[in-house]
């Protein structure tokens, strides 16, 4: 509960004791590196240095409920370049994890993204970025589309020359049927059931 | 083959900087014979490359120059340039050191009156300025150099340039049939002032040192900012000599670093600062920005850090630079960060970039030598169980002048106990 000053006293510890690698942001000395490297900063609400100050300062509702914990495509670069060597991106993916846990929804534009990246998953068993990228800003119309693609353009440009991001569409994987019966399983998992 | 008689009632120093020269001193003062090795052609060590001391911003030279007079006194001291242990054997009271010798192909008549040097023609990199000029092959080390001698590169001593400069020569002072030796040498205790290096800029991929002309690194700032260095104290841009209107101090290069070196070299703050004001003192209108994630000005050194930050031609941010980028057609660096005050993503534009680089000790690479204490980053610790070698200076920590020096006469004395003990 957030008292009357504005923050949640208990919330560090909460995410300490509760989230995938939470306890790994006790290192963080602030110096923004990874802010400044995620390709997604420009659309975060918070980049993941916020993200860990706000846990430090008890926001409980600006963290969970934060778009940008929903947003991280696992792109490794914090995690490259973090000086502390923190695991911000599972760091992020653990408070994505907790957030939905905890009955926060993500905002409708990560989960879009969220969700046109496991449809990918699922059918070819890897990540189309540039692909993924076009299915999720589409998703909300062919007008918001095509603004969306202006917008991004720059990130995408980056991706394309780091070699993270390939122009030509990506081909189905050997063993997809495998992969999605794993995937299947990991569904019902996550949703509580159990799994012979 | 040298002449030096020595017993375990002896000490040697190995490294010639402000520290080794220090415990040389404070061990000869009180009585003991020391011997000082220095691999440099040159005393010093790192301290005769900076333009000024912090905080008072006063010439090292004058320090040095303290140091090498009381040398010069006490005939208790011994020491060697071009010098380096091969070989330690023993334990505390009683080791077996061979020292090498470096050929300088100079010997001690030489006046320095540098018709060497003119005769010379090849040139070589210019390693006291750290490669951004050339000099000739036959060579004065620098201006202030102990011992003022000249020194001749080994790869002109078989040219005819090396004949030219032996036969110029007025006073017989250039021996090109000068060769390697060794001697040996008895002693009671050893101190190990190596120093340190800066560390290696080019490691840090993201801020393009060795790639762009202009991101430079602090020890090369001091030599560019100093009238006897490469731009005679102009602050110059390597990419095309322009005098710089805007420039950039890039904190914890590499330092603070997992990736690099994991500790805080405890001096690059204060250096940095310092370097603002050379820029100040050069270009007047040239605007600095100092990117810090803290400033780490300890103790009195923080009055200096107050003065500097009233000074608004020098802007200090909260960001560590996450990157530099180059543009081609005009030489300008681009620098991102997050500004951790603001929270905005930060992208600004100079002439240069100074990588405020940190110190990594020289660690004792002696092969067969007994075993030292040291840190998991390297750095010496004088522990009581291993005595009889200490360490003195940076290569116990990263710090600055005045905390080297006291270091320095803490392990000289306790080599002299060393000695005592037995
Ligand atoms: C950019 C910069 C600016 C600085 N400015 C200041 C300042 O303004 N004020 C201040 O107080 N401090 C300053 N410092 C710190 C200062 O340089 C150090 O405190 C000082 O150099 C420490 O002296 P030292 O004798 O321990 O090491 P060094 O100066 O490194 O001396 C070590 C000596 O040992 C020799 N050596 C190395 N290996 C061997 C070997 N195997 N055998 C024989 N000899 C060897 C080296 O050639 C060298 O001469 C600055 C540092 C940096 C990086
Ligand atoms: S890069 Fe690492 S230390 Fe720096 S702000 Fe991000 S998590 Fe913290
Ligand atoms: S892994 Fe996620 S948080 Fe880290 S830089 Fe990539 S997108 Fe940003
Ligand atoms: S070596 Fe000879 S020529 Fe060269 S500076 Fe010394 S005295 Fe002069
Ligand atoms: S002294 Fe300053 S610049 Fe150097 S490592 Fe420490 S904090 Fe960074």
């Amino acid at each position: 509960m957030e008292n009357k000053m504005g923050y949640n006293a208990s919330f560090a510890e909460e995410v300490f004791r509760n989230v995938d690698s939470g306890d790994e942001i006790k290192m963080c000395m602030n110096c923004g590196v990874c802010a400044a490297s995620c390709p997604l900063r420009e659309h975060m609400d918070y980049p993941p240095r916020q993200i860990f100050s706000l846990i430090r300062a008890g926001k409980r509702e600006e963290v969970l409920g934060s778009q940008s914990i929903m947003l991280c495509t696992s792109c490794y670069t914090c995690v490259v370049k973090c000086p502390r060597s923190i695991p911000v991106m599972d760091v992020m993916h653990g408070l994505a994890h907790y957030a939905l846990k905890k009955g926060y929804t993500p905002r409708i534009e990560a989960a879009r993204f969220g969700k046109e990246f496991w449809n990918q998953v699922y059918r070819r068993g890897r990540v189309d970025e540039r692909d993924l990228a076009q299915r999720a800003y589409f998703a909300g119309g062919f007008w918001e589309g095509v603004k969306k693609i202006l917008e991004f353009a720059d990130v995408g440009i980056k991706l394309v020359l780091h070699r993270r991001m390939k122009l030509i569409p990506e081909k189905k994987i050997k063993g997809i049927s495998t992969l999605r019966k794993m995937l299947d399983k990991a569904e019902m998992l996550d949703k509580g059931r159990s799994v012979q | 083959m040298a002449d030096v008689q020595t017993t375990n009632q002896s000490i040697l120093v190995v490294g010639g900087g402000m520290s080794g020269i220090t415990s040389a001193l404070e061990a000869a003062e009180a009585g003991y014979d020391v011997v000082l090795v220095e691999k440099n052609p040159y005393l010093g060590g790192r301290v005769a490359q900076l333009y000024q001391y912090f905080p008072k911003l006063c010439p090292p030279n004058c320090g040095l120059e303290i140091n090498f007079r009381r040398m010069r006194q006490n005939s208790k001291i011994r020491f060697f340039t071009m010098a380096e242990v091969a070989n330690i054997s023993g334990s505390e009271g009683n080791y077996n050191v061979t020292i090498k010798l470096s050929p300088r192909y100079v010997n001690d008549k030489c006046t320095c009156c540098g018709k060497c040097s003119d005769a010379c023609e090849a040139e070589i990199d210019n390693t006291f300025n750290f490669g951004m000029d050339k000099i000739k092959a036959a060579y004065l080390p620098h201006e202030f150099a102990f011992p003022m001698r000249y020194v001749i590169d080994p790869s002109i001593v078989e040219t005819e340039d090396g004949k030219k400069c032996q036969e110029v020569c007025e006073y017989g002072a250039i021996e090109l049939d000068m060769a390697e030796s060794t001697f040996d040498l008895n002693v009671g205790a050893v101190v190990w002032a190596a120093g340190w290096n800066p560390y290696e800029a080019e490691k840090i991929d993201y801020y393009g040192f060795g790639e762009y002309p202009n991101v430079i690194t602090n020890v090369m700032m001091e030599r560019m900012a100093s009238p006897n260095g490469p731009t005679q104290g102009k602050i110059l841009r390597p990419s095309d000599g322009k005098e710089v209107k805007n420039i950039a101090f890039i904190q914890c290069a590499g330092s603070r670093d997992e990736n690099h070196l994991p500790y805080c070299s405890g001096i690059c703050c204060l250096a940095s600062m310092k370097q603002a004001t050379y820029v100040r003192e050069r270009h007047p209108d040239c605007d600095i920005s100092i990117f810090f994630i803290d400033i780490r000005a300890l103790d009195r050194l923080e009055d200096f850090y107050t003065k500097v930050q009233e000074d608004e031609k020098i802007q200090f941010i909260k960001s560590k630079i996450a990157n530099i980028s180059e543009d081609e057609a005009t030489g300008n660096l681009l620098l991102e960060g997050e500004n951790t005050r603001t929270g905005e993503q930060l992208r600004m534009t100079f002439d240069m970039a100074v990588l405020a680089t940190g110190m990594v000790p020289n660690k004792i690479d002696i092969a067969g030598a007994p075993e030292v204490a040291a840190d998991e980053y390297g750095f010496v610790i004088n522990d009581p169980e291993k005595a009889g070698i200490y360490g003195a200076g940076c290569v116990r920590r990263p710090t600055d002048v005045a905390s080297s020096v006291a270091d320095a006469t803490s392990s000289a004395f306790k080599a002299i106990q060393s000695i005592a003990r037995r």
